[in-house]
């Protein structure tokens, strides 16, 4: 094969490496022309067809030999990007590497070790510690903090008492990514360089003591905003390591320190703003400990980050009610993640001067920022909250949150929720109401539930029977036998939930048409209200669907099954044989306790997918003898499953305990 | 230590898993393992909805319910964050305008047709950004100009159709530009003025669909800006090979500023502008280029 053609246009060029067979012969000594390109874009598709090739000693020598083109700075990058990209091919060349006389080339090939991440290069690159150029000393520790290992942390350890203070950064830098902090004593010293500063305050926010946090908090107070946001950084990271029985002791050494700062609160919406997340989490464990309301909306916006949300919650949910106004005032202002995280808060910090400006965020708030203002609502203890959430139980969406809400503020106005609640029904405002009215009025509201449940319309027929269950049993029973028998969908259904719910001696014969029914969702009802209703008469049906073809009847029969306690060996074989893995799981979950469920178990140890094979693992842990030890270790070996492997480490170590 | 409500399930590391693989491979969109807890939050209120009592129950729904693409669609908007605002990267917007604009004037003045696309447009700023920007250059005020905003949440896309807006999304917007372009709206929001409006249409397109992606025209300018943050490398991928099919030979794609496309392996060519860095779908061979100076 030629080298690569005399294209006019680097389009071309490009074209032409992109469609090249990488297993033609001469395809190595094209692509690595294209890595001499002009164009970065043709260096770069040459550098990616490189990392396809079949991985081999070959290509990386290859590529090596481009390292040591002195002068070709854009071919030397290109090829230092495909070695990365070879993994365990380019491994062996590149130690070699690390002997050359070059320091360059040296250094380069740290730094691809480094990229390449593994761990077979760790006492190679430990030995290359010895190094007499200083850059390479340098790429080789920055490598170690990449590859990880016992012997690397030990090794930049060592490094941190150099004289060289770029090698004794570069070490500290190291240990942060290993998240392998030095002695105490030792990285309080490195606090006193500030050329080190900042990354021994990574360091130091690895170490979960509060004699740290009283060092990490002197950093609050410096004059320097670069130290002041390392330590706040440390602080964030360091809040994620203490158990949360200590946090408490954090936020007191915190609280004290800013206490002694005239403008702590402006520092802290200065550093809400920082690009970093680790500090902007420090700020926020900062504002929690101050308690500083003024602080509310800098904090909420800080949900603009995803990562932070659960620290923005905790925040927020303890800057008190003055917080709460503060965020209910402002929340037009607010970003979409923000004023969702502001909801949420305001759950907890509502009172019932709430309700106006809640109601007044229902007019335009988004849907699902809706659903946690109606939670809020509930909290404010106010009668003024009832007719809104009244109002709200009409929309499909909201019914089940204004349901709940109006639950939990009839702990405070029962009589105005009832009231409501009737008035709704009475005016055939919203089905919803019905389930409302159920739960808060009891058996009161047994009359109108009767009534309903013979309305001319099946969604308040239906209604009433499922909330006629939840008041009083016979009542209930006696609805959801008619309703068995009704012409509609939705009242058939709702009768078989009922009477799975409410069960009794002949729930088994009344449930058996529904598990005919012509209707799937119907069926499916039925099935899941034999398991719940304990009707055994009905378990010969079930283990008919356990090997049905669709997933979600089957899935049901094995689960009613199980609740039935007749998931016998045959159910467990048929299910384990479905080709839906929900099912097999289903099988597992249903055996867990029992012989044939282990042996199922261990039998599913192989199964290809990983949620499989972590169920079963579970099942053999909970279950499994000693003697399935062996069993539980070969498999955690052949485990590529990060998930699973976790599983299966816990199945082995609980069997080691029998 | 403040009540969270205890009512609601938590959220295993499997069902984590299983729903995260499931969300992927509808749209592309990843979410990682350190997003677990936001996962649980945003997906709260779906099971609060359906009534279904933990995650294993939502996955099974999602798995086998008739209402299943329907649901998949509201966990998908549920979990992506759409946080924007106008006039977001000033001097990107600032290049855009002072060398993209006149090179699109001049290579499209034969047919005087502009088309931009605003992909991944969320709640509209951008969109309506981009139409703003074309209206103050007034460089096309004759010309037949469509600014087209996609997205997959389709609660966004009806946000974007009302175009109302809060201080939030002014945070970057002076005062001559809010003076211009909106008018007020009561309760503290505005709306943006049918002027721009009339430039900007909206549609729902999931960006990993190929077919999907047919209805969107031939485009001058695509702005795919913080959108692919939410995919991996192989869903970037496929996205990017859908937006160069979209984009005409010449045209061009702006990412944000924390984006690029270094090992994507994209048919794209890098444009160093004065003030920024760009892509640009090359000119087929035989064609010059213009505009900006390609590396």
């Amino acid at each position: 094969m030629n080298p690569l053609p005399e294209f006019p246009a680097e389009e071309a060029r490009y074209r032409a490496l992109q469609e090249l067979d990488p297993r033609a012969a001469g395809a190595l000594e094209v692509l690595v022309t294209g890595l001499h390109d002009e164009s970065w874009r043709v260096r770069h598709v040459a550098a990616e067809a490189l990392k396809r090739l079949p991985s081999s000693r070959e290509v990386a020598e290859r590529l090596i030999r481009v390292l040591g083109e002195r002068g070709e700075t854009g071919a030397r990058n290109a090829a230092a990007e495909a070695l990365a990209g070879l993994g365990g091919a380019a491994l062996g060349p590149l130690v070699t590497l690390l002997g050359h006389p070059d320091p360059d080339q040296r250094k380069f090939a740290a730094d691809i070790l480094g990229q390449l991440g593994l761990r077979a290069a760790e006492l190679p690159l430990v030995q290359a510690l010895e190094d007499p150029d200083l850059n390479v000393r340098v790429a080789v520790s920055e490598a170690l903090g990449r590859v990880g290992g016992e012997h690397s942390a030990r090794a930049l350890e060592g490094l941190l008492t150099d004289a060289e203070s770029l090698l004794r950064l570069s070490a500290l830098e190291g240990l942060a990514l290993l998240r392998r902090p030095p002695p105490l004593p030792v990285v309080l010293a490195m606090l006193e360089d500030t050329r080190l500063q900042r990354s021994a305050f990574r360091v130091l926010g690895l170490v979960p003591e509060v004699v740290a946090t009283e060092r990490i908090c002197q950093g609050l107070a410096s004059p320097v905003r670069s130290v002041r946001e390392a330590a706040l950084g440390a602080l964030g990271t360091q809040v994620a390591l203490v158990e949360p029985a200590r946090r408490g002791e954090v936020e007191a050494v915190v609280r004290a320190a800013l206490r002694r700062l005239p403008d702590a609160a402006q520092r802290l919406v200065q550093a809400l703003e920082c690009e970093d997340v680790t500090v902007r989490s420090g700020a926020l464990v900062s504002a929690a400990a101050l308690g500083e309301a003024s602080l509310a909306l800098p904090v909420a916006e800080a949900a603009r980050e995803d990562r932070l949300l659960r620290e923005v919650l905790n925040t927020l949910g303890r800057l008190g009610p003055e917080g709460g106004r503060a965020l209910l005032a402002h929340m037009a202002d607010l970003s979409s993640p923000a004023r969702a995280a502001a909801a949420e808060a305001l759950a907890d910090l509502v009172d019932p001067g709430s309700v106006t400006a809640l109601c007044a965020l229902l007019e335009w708030a988004e849907d699902d920022l809706r659903a946690v203002v109606v939670r809020a609502l509930g909290r404010t203890r106010s009668p003024e909250a009832v007719p809104p959430l009244v109002d709200l139980l009409v929309a499909p969406s909201l019914a089940g949150a204004a349901t709940r809400a109006l639950g939990v503020l009839a702990g405070s106005n029962r009589t105005a929720v009832l009231e409501a609640l009737e008035e709704a029904v009475t005016r055939r405002a919203t089905s919803a109401a019905v389930a409302a009215l159920a739960r808060v009025g009891g058996a009161p509201a047994l009359p109108a539930l009767r009534q309903l449940a013979r309305d001319a319309e099946p969604t308040w027929r239906a209604a009433a029977v499922e909330a006629a269950g939840e008041v009083d049993g016979a009542v209930g029973r006696e609805l959801a036998r008619a309703a068995l028998a009704d012409e509609a969908v939705q009242v058939r259904a709702a009768g078989v939930r009922a009477m799975g719910r409410l069960g009794g001696p002949e729930a088994g014969a009344l449930l058996r048409p529904a598990l005919h029914d012509e209707d799937a969702s119907v069926r499916l009802a039925a099935v899941e209200a034999v398991g719940e209703s304990g009707a055994t008469d009905r378990a010969s049906e079930l283990e008919a669907l356990v090997r049905h073809p669709d997933g979600a009847l089957a899935v049901a029969a094995v689960r009613a099954l199980a609740r039935l306690g007749m998931a016998g060996p045959g159910v467990l074989m048929d299910a384990a044989a479905h080709p839906d893995a929900e099912v097999v799981k289903a099988a597992l979950s249903a055996g867990a306790l029992s012989a044939v469920g282990v042996e199922l178990a261990v039998a599913l140890l192989g199964h290809p997918r990983w949620d499989v094979r972590a169920a079963a693992a579970r099942v053999l842990g909970d279950a499994g003898g000693p003697e399935r030890l062996d069993v539980a270790r070969r498999a955690l070996e052949a485990e590529a499953d990060a998930l699973a492997r976790q599983t299966l480490s816990d199945a082995v170590e609980r069997l080691s305990r029998r | 230590m403040p009540r969270f409500d205890d009512s609601r399930p938590e959220m295993s590391l499997e069902e984590f898993r299983l729903l995260r693989d499931h969300v992927y491979s509808h749209c592309g969109i990843l979410v990682h393992e350190d997003m677990k807890f936001v996962m649980e939050r945003r997906l709260w209120p779906r099971l609060e909805a359906l009534g279904l009592p933990d995650f294993g129950a939502y996955h099974r729904y999602l798995r086998y319910d008739a209402q299943r693409h329907a649901e998949l669609e509201a966990a998908v908007e549920a979990l992506t964050t759409h946080e924007t605002y106008f006039f977001r990267e000033p001097s990107q917007l600032k290049a855009f305008c002072d060398e993209l604009l006149p090179v699109l004037e001049k290579r499209n003045s034969r047919l005087k047709r502009l088309r931009l696309w605003s992909a991944g447009c969320s709640s509209g700023e951008e969109a309506y950004t981009l139409a703003m920007l074309l209206k103050d250059s007034r460089r096309f005020d004759d010309w037949d100009v469509e600014v087209y905003g996609t997205d997959i949440s389709r609660r966004v896309l009806s946000m974007a159709r009302r175009a109302e807006y809060g201080a939030s999304a002014l945070r970057a917007t002076s005062a001559d530009l809010l003076e211009r372009h909106f008018q007020p709206a009561g309760n503290n929001r505005v709306r943006v003025r049918d002027e721009v409006r009339s430039w900007v249409s909206f549609g729902h397109h999931n960006l990993l669909d190929e077919t999907g992606s047919q209805l969107v025209p031939r485009m001058d300018v695509v702005f795919c800006r913080n959108v692919m943050i939410y995919f991996d490398q192989a869903a970037r991928r496929r996205v990017l090979r859908i937006v160069r099919d979209r984009l005409v030979p010449g045209g061009y794609l702006l990412l944000g500023h924390s984006e690029n496309l270094l090992n994507l392996g994209a048919d794209f060519e890098l444009v160093h502008l004065q003030g920024d860095l760009v892509y640009r779908r090359p000119e087929l061979p035989g064609l010059t280029t213009t505009g900006g100076e390609g590396r």
